[in-house]
């Protein structure tokens, strides 16, 4: 386990975000850590499910950083569908 | 009394220009604080500005602005004008003045540089006086608001802005140490007085004081219209040094550095005057939108007379710099609204009904793209959960221009591509930046930009201790008193529509 910084947004929102995750969070946990920011504050609550976007590809929900390969400061994208 | 006429004396003295027979020209204009790029000295010499000052005449037009201006400083402290100013437009002048006036004493240096290094005896000449004009801006800009200290404590940092690492500091000393405190006189005369101040300094100077002496505030209207009369004189170290250049086949070399600064004075112009224009003027007093003045000022006198020059508008105009006129900037101040406890005035939310009416009135479709973010703000501010309003992280910064990267909101809006940052890896580390054209720059002198640490990159590195928000405002120099709140205390929530409506 390790803490690991990325840069994220949610889908809607306007700015990029400065967001700690774990290596071994996974893709909800991760969509949630970076959502907490966002949604009930600047975006209204979203229906549907999390999903995770990183370097173009969708993550699995249960996939984990360590697993996805994701890097210091790499960018990810949250969206509800 | 002078035994001479004027024209008797003027030409000769002020073009004392020779060849050198005991050194090397290279070594009295080494080429890095010169930048000849080749041209000979006689073509230099063809230099030459409308002004035409000798220093008895500018030490009498100086005296007699300062009598001017302090005159009118002495008349509104006896009349408390200040506090019977909007909250809005307070704020206004307050991100104003942390912004300017040590800028602006750095700027004397620049001038300096040039009175030193400029390639052209009349150059020099115009500006040494370019020197003390700045020096006059940083002392006028820094004595005002410092009168006002005891009615307002922000307007301390009036002072003090540049000398913190408070995120807006860290993006105004990397622009302007690109621009003059660590530029050569060429650079700096088509960068900082053709590019900044025959262009941009006109939107918040001319700008500005219109809307000043709209809301009635006689002293910051006074103060910034006798700094104009100044940068109108020495921003014409410009367009001189640029004939030159073209005429001596570097139009190439001059089109890039004014690409270049052009993209990042619309940065901080973005940022600074924007906000002020558009949200922080009371709406009553407001005599056109920031885009409005953008399209006067920039995109038809200045543009008409660089073309007239014979150069091209930048590279990304059309496709880049035209687009944001609609929505950069109020990324930028949703931005500085949320994470108001970083700055150093009061933002003001600017978004009651009847702003918003004017907002969308200026710019089609503000509602449906900006209003749907401000309608969740709103709704937390009326239940009382204006926690929700304030940040918990931080955003990123821009490598370049050290301002927020709000890509997403460009994305959002349907103006950009992507939501992502535009990335580059350099010499194994990885730098984020806001646009195309930030990273451009950067691409184009790396060398220059790439050992500088954005503060985000301070946090990673574990400068900021402890790593939180409270770590950073306090690494920021912030303190209670002076971390921005809303400006009206959230009465624009609350506002509604006349009946009428």
């Amino acid at each position: 386990m390790a803490a690991l910084p990325v840069q994220a947004a949610v889908r809607g929102d306007f700015v990029v975000l400065l967001v700690l995750v774990d290596t071994e969070d996974t893709m909800d946990q991760v969509a949630e850590k970076v959502a907490r920011h966002v949604i009930d504050r600047r975006l209204p609550p979203q229906g549907g499910r999390p999903v995770v976007r990183v370097n173009g590809q969708d993550l699995p929900p249960g996939t984990t950083v360590a697993q996805a390969g994701i890097g210091p400061m790499q960018f990810i994208e949250v969206r509800y569908e | 009394m002078p035994k001479l006429q004027r024209q008797q004396y003027y030409d000769l003295t002020r073009d004392m220009n020779w060849h050198f027979r005991y050194v090397d020209e290279a070594e009295v204009f080494p080429e890095a604080m010169s930048k000849s790029l080749g041209v000979p000295a006689e073509e230099w010499w063809k230099w030459d500005e409308p002004y035409k000052l000798t220093f008895r005449e500018y030490t009498y037009n100086q005296v007699d602005k300062d009598t001017g201006i302090y005159s009118i400083k002495s008349v509104t402290n006896r009349a408390n004008l200040y506090e019977k100013l909007d909250s809005g437009w307070r704020s206004a002048i307050k991100a104003h003045y942390g912004a300017i006036p040590v800028p602006e004493y750095l700027a004397s240096i620049g001038e300096a540089r040039m009175a030193r290094f400029g390639r052209a005896a009349a150059w020099r000449n115009m500006a040494t006086f370019g020197a003390l004009d700045e020096t006059r801006h940083g002392q006028a800009q820094a004595w005002f608001p410092y009168s006002l200290i005891d009615k307002d404590p922000q307007m301390d940092w009036a002072l003090k802005t540049l000398h913190t690492n408070e995120w807006g500091a860290i993006a105004a000393r990397h622009l302007f140490d690109d621009m003059f405190t660590a530029n050569d006189a060429v650079s700096t005369a088509i960068q900082l007085t053709f590019t900044f101040e025959t262009g941009f300094t006109n939107l918040q100077f001319l700008g500005m004081a219109a809307d000043a002496l709209h809301v009635g505030d006689m002293e910051f209207g006074a103060l910034i219209s006798s700094i104009q009369t100044d940068e109108a004189r020495h921003a014409q170290q410009g367009e001189p040094t640029l004939r030159v250049l073209v005429a001596n086949g570097k139009k190439a070399e001059a089109q890039k550095m004014v690409d270049i600064m052009f993209w990042r004075s619309w940065r901080i112009f973005s940022l600074l005057t924007g906000l002020s224009m558009d949200y922080y003027t009371p709406l009553e007093y407001r005599s056109m939108s920031f885009k409005e003045f953008m399209e006067e000022w920039i995109i038809k006198q200045f543009m008409d007379q660089f073309k007239d020059l014979g150069m091209n508008t930048p590279w990304y105009w059309e496709s880049h710099f035209l687009p944001e006129l609609d929505w950069y900037h109020h990324g930028l101040h949703l931005g500085v609204w949320f994470w108001r406890p970083t700055v150093w005035w009061n933002p003001d939310a600017g978004v009651s009904p009847a702003e918003r009416d004017w907002l969308e009135e200026k710019y089609p479709g503000w509602n449906d793209t900006f209003g749907r973010w401000w309608d969740v703000i709103t709704e937390n501010v009326r239940k009382g959960e204006a926690n929700k309003t304030l940040p918990e992280t931080f955003p990123v910064v821009c490598n370049l221009c050290q301002i927020p990267i709000i890509t997403p909101c460009g994305h959002a809006i349907g103006k950009l591509e992507r939501p992502i940052p535009f990335m580059l890896e350099y010499n194994g580390r990885q730098y984020n930046f806001c646009s195309e054209i930030c990273r451009w720059i950067f691409k184009e002198q790396p060398e220059r930009y790439h050992g500088h640490l954005s503060i985000v990159d301070r946090l990673l590195a574990g400068q900021i201790q402890p790593p939180t928000v409270e770590g950073a405002l306090a690494y920021m120099g912030l303190t209670p008193e002076i971390m921005g709140q809303d400006a009206d205390n959230y009465q624009w929530a609350f506002a509604e529509r006349k009946a009428a409506e």
